[in-house]
């Protein structure tokens, strides 16, 4: 149980909150326990919600990329409710677990099949929070081999916006609902 | 108790426990921890992201536009604003 009680769902009456509830529903991440807990601060829940739904389902990054991503930064938060959650699109487009596991622990081994861009943007997400210091000018010039600017900074903001929401997660000793 | 949950969430996250909320909501009530927590964990993210593009200010202390060269010049690897000088 979170640290936090969710609000209750008939106590969330702004439509605009509703309808980002409703996306997130439909995508699976993040579902409704989310929301029903950052409600709490109404005025953060609207930015909070919408930002996390269009870093991750939209933009010019490859969604499956960006799920395994995500739930790569989850599990090394050590948030295990939204590592929990699955993107419906990116099961629809036919990630397996296989594939997030193999993305999550051995993405440069040759044998999984990870292009050499998804090696780099893997990378990129499994060092910006275990060592920072390795993602220098150097990392950066071998990511513009694979990534232009624009989806550099699409992919380092996401990764520092959901690395940043498991970690608030993890705190409030957050779980899945089922 | 803020500042603190603010330096657990990112140094030691197990710290923050049952009995850690149970002091937290001795100041706080529950949608201001949530307030809190979220503050916290975006900035915990983007400071992280921000450190490694190293950037440095747009403009030197007396107020004048700058080359990102001249303000690593002018800047070093510290921020400014972390300079004790800065706080006077």
């Amino acid at each position: 149980m979170s640290h936090i009680a969710p609000l209750p769902l008939d106590a969330i009456t702004d439509p605009e909150l509703r309808a980002l509830m409703a996306e997130g529903e439909a995508l699976g991440v993040p579902d409704d326990l989310f929301a029903r807990i950052v409600a709490r601060a109404p005025k953060q829940a609207v930015p909070l919600m919408r930002a996390l739904l269009m870093s991750h389902a939209q933009g010019d990054v490859d969604h499956k990329l960006k799920e395994i991503m995500r739930i790569l930064l989850a599990r090394f938060a050590g948030d295990k409710y939204l590592a929990s959650l699955r993107s419906n699109k990116a099961r629809a487009m036919g990630l397996t677990e296989t594939r997030i596991d193999d993305g999550c622990f051995a993405y440069e081994d040759d044998g999984k099949g990870f292009s050499e861009a998804e090696k780099c943007a893997l990378r990129y997400a499994d060092l910006m929070f275990l060592d920072a210091n390795q993602v220098d000018k150097a990392f950066y010039d071998e990511m513009k081999k694979h990534w232009s600017e624009a989806q550099i900074m699409e992919l380092g903001a996401f990764i520092a916006f959901h690395y940043g929401m498991a970690m608030f997660m993890r705190s409030l000793g957050t779980k899945a609902a089922s | 108790m803020a500042l603190r949950y603010s330096e657990l969430m990112s140094v030691d996250p197990d710290a923050v426990d049952a009995a850690f909320f149970d002091e937290l909501r001795q100041h706080y009530s529950d949608d201001e921890i949530v307030e809190l927590g979220a503050f916290i964990g975006f900035n915990l993210g983007y400071h992280t992201f921000f450190g490694t593009l190293k950037f440095y200010p747009l403009f030197s202390p007396d107020g004048r536009l700058v080359s990102q060269a001249e303000s690593e010049k002018l800047y070093g690897a510290a921020p400014a604003s972390l300079k004790p000088e800065a706080a006077e």
